[in-house]
């Protein structure tokens, strides 16, 4: 059995009609977690739009860091490919670049292409000890966190801080660079951090080049990003509840809302793994799970685990992507997402109370 | 006066452009009908509120809560008198009149209002005086009022205009482009990432590394600035009048902030 209604195994289409059933009625449904292909997150923007459901990625609080940063100021950023073939200096900020996989390519060869090919590849750390197996040089970190010490070291690239201080040699590295890469994640520097970086950035490409390269969530949290860019031209923190896309990242985080008693319906959407959070327990949901054990909401349907059971467009992290993923492990039966939410979507065909008269009409926060 | 008294807020509800003005030329059956609602029901101003009109420039919200968004966004003139707390986007936008809360605020009191005076007898939450996502600018030219404690980000990316506040907590005036915050005490790392505009609290948190002393000043501004306050908020008029050590910053930017502190 791979579908359940409070607890007990159920047929799919019985599980089906209990979740249409279960949405119907609801006046402010979220639609959270979104870890899935883009065909499901796509199908996911289609339902939300068709209930005036609002929408929250699981990797929500990390990924906004980031678009915080990127529409605040903007950012100048590059693909783990792209470093790996130009850089002749990448510094690692922080401690989750040395668990992201990303580095140990990174420390093998030098850049090849580019302004800076030919020379020696320098790995750099600040913000983290790094790791002992990779050749590199570590920068004291301050007492006062990361996005302070990223402050300074802005100050001390930009000649705003003088005399010696212990990032000085960093800061000189990195203007001496002629291709310069800073790794980081946005969870670990906030949004405040990643600005600050972004400026950093920008401040070192007045006399060479230097990029970004974020690293991105495991939650399918830069995919969402896009499907939500390209469906409503907007982050994914959206809610339809007006007939048109608001985008709101503090109204319509699921999280804060379901603390707030504003969710009277949900579905949680993880065919790949996410955490699941507590609420799905406690307010009327429908789960659609990669790996169900039935009990994680009112209603539990299994689906086919995306890039594993049946080919799907995934985030391709090494080209910063998204990218279609060959099936591991073919099912014929893979019951995918995308296909769930679209006869959810079927079913529940009445229009919203108010339905959109101009659906390209957008209202930003 | 004309009230609106809260009957119901099943859910969040926005009353951007609920100003005197806007309702001074509606029957109350009028605006019975202006939708308020975010949701799929499509609520209206008299599903929610029960509606007394005069067609005066002052408005009386009564009942008020946190479920309440965009109160008095968008206000050019008059004055609105709320009882109870408010939602997120205080006053958005306005550009005159005076708004009182009696409650506490939700996030981003302020934000963009380029005029007129805002005052929050309770908290506010984060980023009072702040820009929303992907904003330009916070507080652009208004007075806001905090009796209360301020959340992290006071003010964030401010670009004029005066803040008020008993305490703040981190990121106080963090992004600031310009304009004045007063605090009794604020949290750590003030000043993140401004540009200019000036801090001024009797107390504070840590301070970041590119922040540095430049010793004791005795300004006539900040006298000023103090007979200005005294009748606005005397503990804030006080504070300017004491001895004050500025350092300057933050210079991981433009670097031309700074933050008064009380000297000892």
């Amino acid at each position: 059995m791979t579908a359940w209604i409070d607890g007990q195994a159920v047929e799919r289409d019985e599980a089906v009609a209990a979740a249409a059933a279960l949405l119907a009625g609801a006046h402010s449904p979220v639609i959270a977690g979104l870890c899935a292909e883009a065909a499901a997150v796509q199908a996911a923007f289609d339902l939300a739009r068709a209930i005036g459901a609002s929408l929250d990625p699981a990797s929500g609080a990390a990924l906004y860091a980031d678009l915080g940063a990127l529409a605040a100021g903007g950012a100048m950023a590059t693909t783990p490919a792209e470093a790996r073939g130009r850089a002749d200096l990448v510094l690692a900020l922080g401690a989750a670049p040395w668990t992201s996989g990303l580095l140990p390519d990174l420390a093998v060869d030098g850049p090849v292409r580019g302004r800076a090919a030919g020379r020696p590849r320098t790995l750099l750390a600040l913000g983290a000890p790094g790791d002992g197996a990779l050749q590199h040089v570590a920068y004291p970190a301050g007492e006062s966190g990361l996005p302070a010490d990223i402050g300074l070291l802005r100050g001390l690239v930009a000649g705003r801080i003088a005399g010696p201080h212990p990032l000085a040699d960093l800061a000189t590295r990195l203007r001496d660079a002629l291709y310069g890469v800073i790794v980081y994640d946005p969870a670990e520097t906030g949004a405040l951090g990643a600005e600050m970086l972004n400026g950093l950035v920008k401040d070192l490409n007045e006399t060479t080049r230097c990029f970004a390269l974020p690293l991105g969530d495991s939650h399918q949290g830069r995919a969402v990003a896009q499907v939500a860019a390209w469906s409503t031209g907007q982050g994914p923190r959206v809610g339809f509840g007006r007939g048109f896309p608001e985008h709101d990242p503090w109204r319509f985080d699921a999280a804060r809302q379901v603390e707030a008693g504003e969710v009277d319906a949900a579905l949680w959407l993880a065919p790949l793994p996410a955490a699941l959070p507590s609420w799905t327990r406690t307010v009327p949901t429908v789960a659609l799970l990669g790996a169900p054990k039935g009990d994680e909401a009112q209603v539990v349907i299994g689906v086919g685990v995306p890039g594993e059971a049946f080919g799907a467009a995934l985030w391709h992290p090494r080209r910063a992507a998204i990218a279609w993923h060959e099936a591991t492990a073919p099912q014929s039966e893979a019951h995918p997402a995308a296909a769930i939410l679209a006869d959810l979507q079927a079913r529940l065909s009445s229009p919203a109370k108010h339905p959109a008269k101009n659906p390209e009409r957008s209202a930003s926060c | 006066m004309s009230t609106l008294t809260l009957r119901q807020a099943p859910e969040r509800l926005d009353l951007a452009g609920l100003t005197p003005a806007a309702l001074a030329g509606l029957s109350e059956a009028e605006a019975a009908r202006l939708g308020v609602g975010t949701g799929r029901r499509g609520l209206t101003l008299g599903d929610c509120f029960t509606i007394a009109l005069d067609g005066s420039d002052e408005l009386r919200i009564v009942g008020a809560t946190d479920r309440l968004d965009r109160v008095g966004a968008g206000l050019s003139r008059g004055r609105i008198v709320v009882e109870g707390d408010v939602g997120q986007h205080l006053g958005a936008g306005m550009t005159g009149g005076t708004l009182t809360v009696s409650g506490s605020a939700g996030p981003f009191a302020g934000t963009a209002a380029k005029g007129g005076t805002i005052r929050i007898a309770g908290d506010a939450a984060e980023s009072a005086g702040g820009a929303v996502h992907g904003a330009e600018v916070g507080l652009d030219g208004a007075t806001l009022v905090i009796g209360g404690r301020a959340a992290e980000r006071l003010g964030d990316r401010m670009r004029g205009g005066l803040i008020l506040a008993k305490a703040a907590g981190a990121h106080t005036g963090s992004r600031m482009i310009a304009g004045t915050i007063v605090a009794e005490e604020i949290g750590d790392h003030p000043g993140y990432g401004m540009r200019r505009g000036t801090l001024v609290a009797a107390r504070h948190g840590a301070l970041l590394p590119t922040f540095v002393e430049t010793g004791r000043q005795d300004l006539v501004v900040l006298k000023l600035l103090a007979t200005s306050l005294k009748d606005l908020a005397p503990e804030a008029a006080a504070l300017l009048r004491a001895p004050m050590r500025r350092y300057g910053g933050d210079l991981a930017t433009l670097g031309k902030g700074e933050l008064f502190t009380r000297v000892g």
